[in-house]
């Protein structure tokens, strides 16, 4: 697991003051980081999109929010994704948890999301990256600069393990 | 009364330092043709200006916040009302403009006519709810569009409108446009906002 403690450290700095989304096992140890973690406020949204568009609406302000979600979720922000975000041209980071992997074969509702995630991210034009631990600052910068460079929504894609332990 | 008799109604009662975000279809239309410019103008993302103005209601906390949506919006964003509840942001107003109908693609009704709207808002324990009829009450509407706008603290308006729209042009902005006239005119800057 990365170190949550820098890794929310490093976002602040970078001057992300929000965070907020619908949770997934594989955040878990993240959220209790955040709730600990006095400079980052977290909402807990009802929907994803929802949650797209609070961010949306900080982002706006030229603060930085970040949003985090399950695939599965990923599923319900595809029109606040190309109706608002990109259409408004608004930087975002997006944290997606990269379910149905073979770690959860047992759990059937994460499979097909698992086999097409990627598929889908890139039918919306999303650039996204996979977070690995052992590289997370370098993986992080990469796409932060391609989200300020473009002034639109880059995805992280988060497996089991990497955000929690 | 129509949509857009209540959106210039709303404009003699502007402070003129209001962000207003209106809501996909005519909404936005009339506000960019009723209200000053230039204001946030949604054009798709139906069911997300709440969640939008609550965004905005947190990073400007110096800044009074009016949503302006649709029954049909409203409807659709219904989850992010109980954020709101939650986090309760005293600078953000909604306003319900209710013609119980998607009046933009056509007058298709929406199930709005079942909803006793002060209830179910006070449910979500947000107490500063009203709701008028201006047909009924004419002179009542500048009172409390006045209240909702300027006196401090979560507000919501629910306004019964007629479903009859005046055809308004489209906004002639691209969104790009209208995010970078929204941030000029609000002094949005980059460099000095992520200093702190």
């Amino acid at each position: 697991m990365i170190n949550l403690d820098e890794f929310l450290k490093y976002l602040d700095s970078l001057g992300f003051s929000l965070g907020t989304g619908v949770p997934c096992s594989y955040f878990k140890d993240l959220l209790l980081a955040i709730n600990e973690y006095n400079a980052i406020l977290y909402v807990p949204a009802t929907r994803e999109d929802e949650a797209v568009g609070i961010a949306c609406g900080f982002s706006l302000g030229e603060k930085k929010a970040f949003v985090i979600m399950q695939n599965s979720g990923f599923a319900n922000i595809g029109d606040a994704l190309t109706s608002l975000v990109q259409l408004y041209k608004v930087p975002l980071l997006i944290f997606i948890s990269y379910r149905g992997l073979k770690d959860d074969g047992d759990l059937p509702e994460h499979s097909l999301m698992g086999k097409v995630t990627e598929d889908v991210l890139r039918a919306y034009k999303i650039p996204y990256w996979i977070l690995m631990e052992d590289r997370w600052k370098a993986i992080l910068e990469k796409a932060l600069y391609k989200m300020t460079q473009t002034s639109l929504p880059v995805c992280l894609l988060v497996e089991n393990g990497v955000l929690c332990k | 009364m129509k949509c857009s008799e209540v959106v210039s109604q709303l404009r003699d009662v502007l402070g003129g330092d209001e962000m207003i975000i209106s809501s996909n279809g005519h909404i936005s239309r009339a506000a960019y043709h009723f209200l000053p410019r230039p204001q946030l103008y949604l054009r798709g993302s139906m069911g997300l200006p709440m969640a939008v103005g609550l965004g905005l209601a947190l990073a400007h906390q110096h800044k009074t916040i009016i949503v302006l949506t649709g029954d049909g919006n409203f409807l659709m964003g219904l989850g992010s009302v109980t954020t709101i509840s939650y986090l309760s942001p005293p600078n953000l107003k909604i306003i319900i403009l209710d013609n119980e109908a998607y009046a933009t693609t056509g007058g298709q009704e929406t199930v709005s006519t079942v909803i006793d709207y002060p209830s179910m808002i006070q449910g979500m324990s947000i107490t500063a709810v009203k709701s008028i009829d201006p047909h009924k009450a004419p002179n009542n509407l500048n009172e409390l569009l006045e209240q909702t706008i300027h006196e401090s603290g979560l507000k919501i308006l629910h306004i019964k409108i007629e479903k009859e729209i005046i055809p308004l042009d489209y906004i002639p902005w691209h969104p790009v446009r209208i995010c970078l006239n929204f941030k000029k005119q609000h002094n949005i800057n980059s460099k000095t906002e992520e200093k702190k």
